[in-house]
């Protein structure tokens, strides 16, 4: 990959050298995103580290997943890592200083203040927040069922007018129709858009068996499934759209551990295979690492992106997984230091 | 369901016999107390000359024209005001109005407007079950729950489409019990207005029975207008309705 822009190295100065041995506290990546986000776009970091997991693992990881050309040159037990900072001029959904303002009966409610946001192609994030941080409204806006008071927000460079089938939403619970069965459910996209009668049943087949539901309940109506099987339907309406963007506000909220644990495992498969642009909303901070490349942390009063974590755990994660408990236990004591609703933050973590 | 069905028939013998008996006791003149088999003789008789069956298909014909426009109409109207605010707090008021009253009021206003004639009868159907059919679409449109909607726009919905695959079907239980409500209004409006003036249907048979003294055949009458009634709202509305819980999952749910 970046075959052009990785021989530019050797004839490239790095702008900035970061010695990173002896680097423990703060971790070697953070410091590598850190310093990366200081530098302008082309700039090329140079970070001198001692530490074999951060030069051959997690630092290659970290560049692919943003797309960045890098080159790492080992000199007896040391590697140099060459990054060049490359923003892609199409990111694939952008908020700009994006703003909500609801009037309620009792005054004005800030649901969403200034939040700047970028999403890259492929990349699963997620985000977590206590209740009323303006989570689902951030959703609803960019999905376009809702305007923002003020900023934008582009999806593939275009500007967000009103909803579109290019950023599809799943929602917690009910959003099945009770009047079609499962494969028509499936297909009522596909209908909009006049895709011929065979090949949407096709179509609908196929995305439901990605999603895992059993053959045999391809014909029932919707109330004749378990909660579980909901929202697999849900999830294969929706990709059967083939969304750019697929936004999921708490879909795994409503269903029992068990379940829950194994939709998640579903859709890590489903999005390492597809590599679907991801926006995953849940009050579980567990749920957001196992699933996110990045965990963006909601504050409310007024709703604003607090913090953002990279979070760098080979999949398929699990929730018994030493790195996802440290993980969730650094965002879950950050949102308790935050004050703010620190018990729905703990609980929910617990489970 | 056997247990049932030996009741009634036990239950209907046991009438037919008090009926008869008390008939057979001759404590009124027969042409006020008719008996059973006078009862069943005239039916006979009325279907063997035709003039029940012409009765019959009059009305029904009748019945589907007004009922068949108010279901149009009240689709069209219930769906207006089910989704334009303002309509509903306009228009709303005047179905709500209208709804209370009865719809025989309307045949003088009919008969001024059309005379004695098959479109003054239709209006007074129409007038009768327009109102109930509307009431029912609009409660309906009104009830859906709205992340039906917003799911169906993500998905790319719109204008059109969004009433007829996702407003309408997601209406359709309160549609159904409005369609049905609407459909005995529609059928009693017919035979109060085919009862005022010379009409051939139904209810004219029953003026008519009136007119020649022969109660028999007014009872038999009656007893067609009952039939007709029960069987389309049993066969009819009732199946619609029981399909649609099973959808839904509203059965014994
Ligand atoms: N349509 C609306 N009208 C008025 N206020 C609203 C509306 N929608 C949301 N709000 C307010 O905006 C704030 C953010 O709501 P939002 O639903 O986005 O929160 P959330 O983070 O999704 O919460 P939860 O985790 O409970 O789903 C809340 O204070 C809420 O009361
Ligand atoms: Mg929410």
């Amino acid at each position: 990959m970046h075959l052009e822009e990785v021989r530019k190295f050797d004839s490239l100065k790095p702008e900035r050298v970061i010695d990173l041995r002896e680097a423990i506290c703060p971790h070697p990546l953070n410091v590598i995103r850190d310093t990366i986000r200081e530098l302008g776009d082309d700039a090329v970091l140079l970070a001198i580290s001692d530490h074999e997991p951060t030069a051959l693992e997690n630092a290659p990881r970290f560049c692919e997943r943003r797309g960045y050309p890098y080159r790492v040159i080992e000199q007896e037990g040391l590697w140099n890592i060459f990054i060049q900072k490359i923003e892609k001029k199409e990111a694939r959904l952008r908020v700009e200083s994006v703003s909500k303002v609801f009037s309620a009966r009792d005054g004005k409610v800030s649901a969403l203040s200034d939040i700047n946001l970028t999403i890259r192609d492929g990349e699963f994030v997620s985000i977590v927040g206590s209740s009323g941080c303006g989570k689902s409204t951030l959703l609803n806006l960019i999905a376009g069922l809702d305007k923002p008071t003020s900023g934008r927000i582009l999806a593939d460079g275009k500007r967000v007018e009103g909803p579109g089938a290019d950023r599809v939403v799943v929602f917690q619970e009910g959003a099945l129709f009770p009047w079609l069965t499962v494969v028509e459910n499936v297909e009522f996209g596909l209908k909009l858009r006049r895709v011929a009668h065979k090949i949407r049943r096709e179509l609908a087949y196929d995305y439901l068996k990605l999603v895992g539901l059993d053959d045999k309940f391809h014909n029932s109506y919707i109330h004749q499934l378990s909660g579980g099987m909901k929202q697999r339907v849900a999830l294969a309406r929706a990709l059967v759209m083939e969304p750019s963007i697929l936004l999921m506000d708490e879909p795994f909220a409503a269903l029992d551990i068990q379940t829950r644990e194994s939709l998640q495992e579903e859709l890590q498969r489903i999005w390492v295979e597809s590599h679907k642009t991801i926006i995953f909303v849940t009050h579980n901070v567990e749920e957001a690492v196992i699933l996110g490349d990045r965990v963006l942390v909601f504050t409310k009063n007024p709703g604003r992106i607090k913090s953002e974590h990279d979070i760098e755990i080979a999949r398929p994660r699990k929730p018994g997984n030493p790195e996802v408990f440290l993980n969730t236990k650094w965002i879950t004591d950050e949102i308790r230091e935050d004050g703010e609703d620190a018990e729905a933050g703990i609980r929910e973590a617990a489970g | 369901m056997k247990r049932k069905i030996i009741l009634l028939t036990a239950f209907y013998l046991l009438l037919f016999a008090i009926w008869e008996g008390v008939a057979a006791l001759k404590l009124w003149p027969s042409y006020l107390f008719p008996s059973p088999l006078g009862v069943l003789s005239s039916l006979v008789a009325g279907f063997q000359d035709n003039s029940f069956t012409i009765g019959i298909l009059v009305s029904m014909k009748r019945v589907l024209i007004g009922y068949g426009l108010s279901v149009a109409g009240g689709l069209l109207i219930g769906l207006a005001i089910g989704r334009v605010k303002v309509l509903d707090e306009t228009v709303g008021t005047i179905v709500l109005g209208f709804q209370a009253l009865p719809s025989i009021c309307w045949l003088p206003i009919a008969l001024l407007w059309f005379g004695l004639s098959e479109s003054a009868i239709v209006l007074v159907v129409v007038l009768g079950s327009l109102f109930a059919v509307t009431i029912g679409v609009d409660s309906g449109v009104k009830n859906v729950p709205p992340i039906y909607l917003r799911a169906a726009r993500t998905m790319g919905a719109g204008g059109f489409d969004l009433y007829t695959k996702v407003i309408i079907p997601a209406a359709m239980p309160s549609i159904i019990s409005g369609l049905k409500q609407g459909w005995s209004f529609a059928w009693r409006a017919l035979m109060a207005g085919e009862l005022l003036y010379v009409s051939i249907g139904l209810g004219h048979l029953l003026t008519m029975g009136r007119e020649l003294n022969d109660i028999s055949q007014i009872i038999a009458v009656m007893i067609i207008i009952i039939v007709i009634g029960i069987t389309v709202d049993r066969f009819v509305f009732t199946k619609l309705e029981n399909r649609v819980r099973e959808r839904w999952g509203l059965l014994n749910a």
